[in-house]
């Protein structure tokens, strides 16, 4: 038997290393002549290895790379037969850098996920070991986090006994055998960072047989209808085969939606997310939720293409911002102002629009939104 | 009066037959027996690959040995000859002490290699069915007749305070010894299988 000296050291990357290799014991006479080095399997050249003594053989290793495993590299000294004689676990890298980047969010205020990056160069090549802290700011003793790997490799999940109205002190410590590093203290409010469910019941169905429209329904996240809230969604949708969403933001406290400008005869996909904006009454946004499973549905067929949009289209007579309809609008009360027709409204407006794509499935030309000089031959809506 | 009687043949219900003439079949737990061992059979390697990844260098010396775990191999004609009591109670203390030194190794390796739940789950549950195929060799014995060997501590006080390194080649003797008992017991099933199918 032999003895290598020293036993799983700890070294930093580059460093030197000079190790000995011990004979004593059975076979009795056994000596250091004939005995070699491995390093993790492979033969280490001679001109590295020293006989010190009769029984001694020394190693001089210098600029050590990273260990390959993060158990340890295997460093053995072998008999002249090749047999294993004794071995030492070598553990060469680099002490943490502090972690970085905590972002944390609540999930309907129950609970409190946070995820962290490791430090600038993340690879120390070994084990380093991440833990969580957190602490009421004015009061109390650190607490640890425990559930880990919740959402990727640097995360972890506080399920419970959160305080809220209240700031945090959070932190990430890392460790591993070279040393430690805290990150920098990151202080929140439960309440800042909340976050909720996608709206339940997403619905798009077809708004009559206008063929650019489609009309989406949705309800409010249930989990936090008890706290005073003003729930903001955002709204996406895309064409079957496309990956461009088109954003339709600022819908502010409703629970539908009607989308304009589509093409017809297309598919679309929609999601709806929520943001739980001004819990308590506070004035600040949430953190927007995961958008909604896609729902999907398809405008009525048609020859005529529409121009694109990106708001809700008003149910009944209210402005909305797309460049058509806001010249119309504009025109409008300026007609209102000026001439007589003091029924003309938003109203009327669409149930031309929807009488012109109607009849227009029975023409054979396309012709533009305003066909001039045909408004006096069609049949239109009776005033 | 009638109490002690009831007694007495609540009894007489609970205490395992004495006489060793087979009331039970072992044909049904020899069979489920077999059908473990050819399982694990499946998977003894899959673990020593697992295991060798985890540590580094290949571990390619024969003469490894752990003085604690009963070798699997023996001489085929000393093997043949062996008798049934002999057939099961071998493999059952070397999968007493498989299972003993596999939590020893999972214990290892939770320090060696923190970051790797695959090995450790690995290694879970090959201590596990080792556990379930002592479990079902016993009830052969039982249905045999014959007594099962008590529980022993198989790792005495040497498991403590080896380093690094020591630890690395015991796990591997371990997980070697593991694939190595578990060809052998598939061999015994066999043997055990062909002599008292029905």
């Amino acid at each position: 038997t032999a003895v290598i000296s020293p036993q799983d050291p700890t070294l930093l990357i580059g460093s030197s290393l000079l190790a000995t290799c011990s004979v004593h014991g059975d076979p009795p006479g056994a000596t250091a002549e004939g005995l070699y080095w491995t390093l993790n399997g492979r033969r280490l050249p001679p001109e590295l290895s020293r006989v010190l003594n009769a029984s001694t053989l020394a190693l001089a290793l210098a600029n050590l790379n990273g260990s390959r495993q993060q158990s340890g590299d295997n460093l053995v000294c072998h008999a002249r037969d090749g047999s294993i004689l004794a071995g030492s676990c070598l553990y060469v890298g680099l002490p943490p850098e502090k972690p970085v980047n905590i972002s944390c969010w609540s999930k309907n205020m129950k609970d409190l996920t946070c995820r962290w990056t490791p430090g600038a160069h993340g690879e120390t090549f070994l084990h380093t070991n991440y833990s969580l802290k957190y602490k009421l700011r004015w009061y109390g003793q650190d607490n640890t986090c425990e559930e880990y790997h919740t959402v990727g490799p640097h995360s972890c999940h506080i399920p419970k006994d959160l305080a809220l109205f209240t700031p945090y002190e959070i932190w990430v410590e890392a460790t591993n055998r070279l040393g430690s590093a805290r990150s920098d203290v990151l202080t929140l409010d439960i309440l800042d960072v909340v976050t909720t469910d996608p709206p339940p019941d997403v619905h798009v169905s077809r708004v009559g047989g206008l063929e650019d429209q489609l009309s989406v329904r949705w309800v409010s996240p249930p989990a936090l209808k008890d706290f005073l809230f003003q729930a903001k969604y955002q709204i996406r949708y895309r064409v079957e085969d496309s990956v461009d969403w088109k954003v339709v933001d600022d819908v502010s406290n409703q629970t539908s939606c009607r989308l304009a400008g589509l093409k017809p005869g297309t598919v679309y996909f929609v999601q709806v997310r929520c943001n739980p904006f001004g819990i308590y009454g506070s004035k600040k946004a949430g953190i927007w939720s995961e958008w909604s499973h896609p729902t999907a549905a398809s405008t009525p067929r048609s020859e005529r293409p529409g121009p694109g949009g990106g708001a809700c289209e008003p149910r009944g007579g209210e402005p909305s911002s797309g460049p058509v309809r806001r010249e119309l609008k504009q025109f409008l009360g300026w007609l209102k102002k000026h001439a007589y027709c003091s029924n003309l409204s938003f109203r009327l407006y669409d149930q031309w629009r929807a009488w012109m794509q109607k009849s227009h499935k029975t023409r054979n030309q396309d012709e533009g939104i305003l066909p001039s000089g045909r408004r006096g031959t069609a049949r239109g809506p009776a005033r | 009066m009638s109490c002690s009687l009831a007694h007495l043949c609540l009894l007489t219900l609970l205490s395992p037959p004495l006489s060793s003439a087979a009331s039970i079949s072992p044909a049904e737990p020899i069979s489920q027996a077999y059908s473990l061992a050819l399982y694990m059979q499946k998977n003894t390697s899959a673990l020593l690959r697992t295991y060798l990844q985890y540590q580094g260098s290949p571990f390619s010396d024969p003469e490894l040995q752990l003085s604690s775990l009963p070798p699997a191999t023996a001489f085929f004609k000393t093997w043949h000859a062996l008798d049934d009591g002999e057939r099961l109670s071998l493999p059952q203390r070397a999968f007493l002490a498989l299972t003993q030194h596999l939590q020893l190794v999972e214990d290892d390796q939770s320090d060696l290699n923190p970051g790797s739940p695959i090995l450790l789950a690995q290694l879970g549950a090959a201590r596990l069915r080792a556990q379930g195929l002592l479990g079902n060799m016993a009830a052969i014995m039982t249905a045999l007749g014959l007594p099962i060997p008590p529980e022993e501590d198989t790792l005495g006080l040497a498991a403590f305070g080896a380093s690094a390194f020591e630890r690395k080649c015991r796990g591997y003797v371990v997980t070697q010894e593991y694939g190595h008992w578990t060809d052998r017991a598939v061999r015994d099933l066999a043997l055990l299988k062909a002599k008292y199918s029905a």
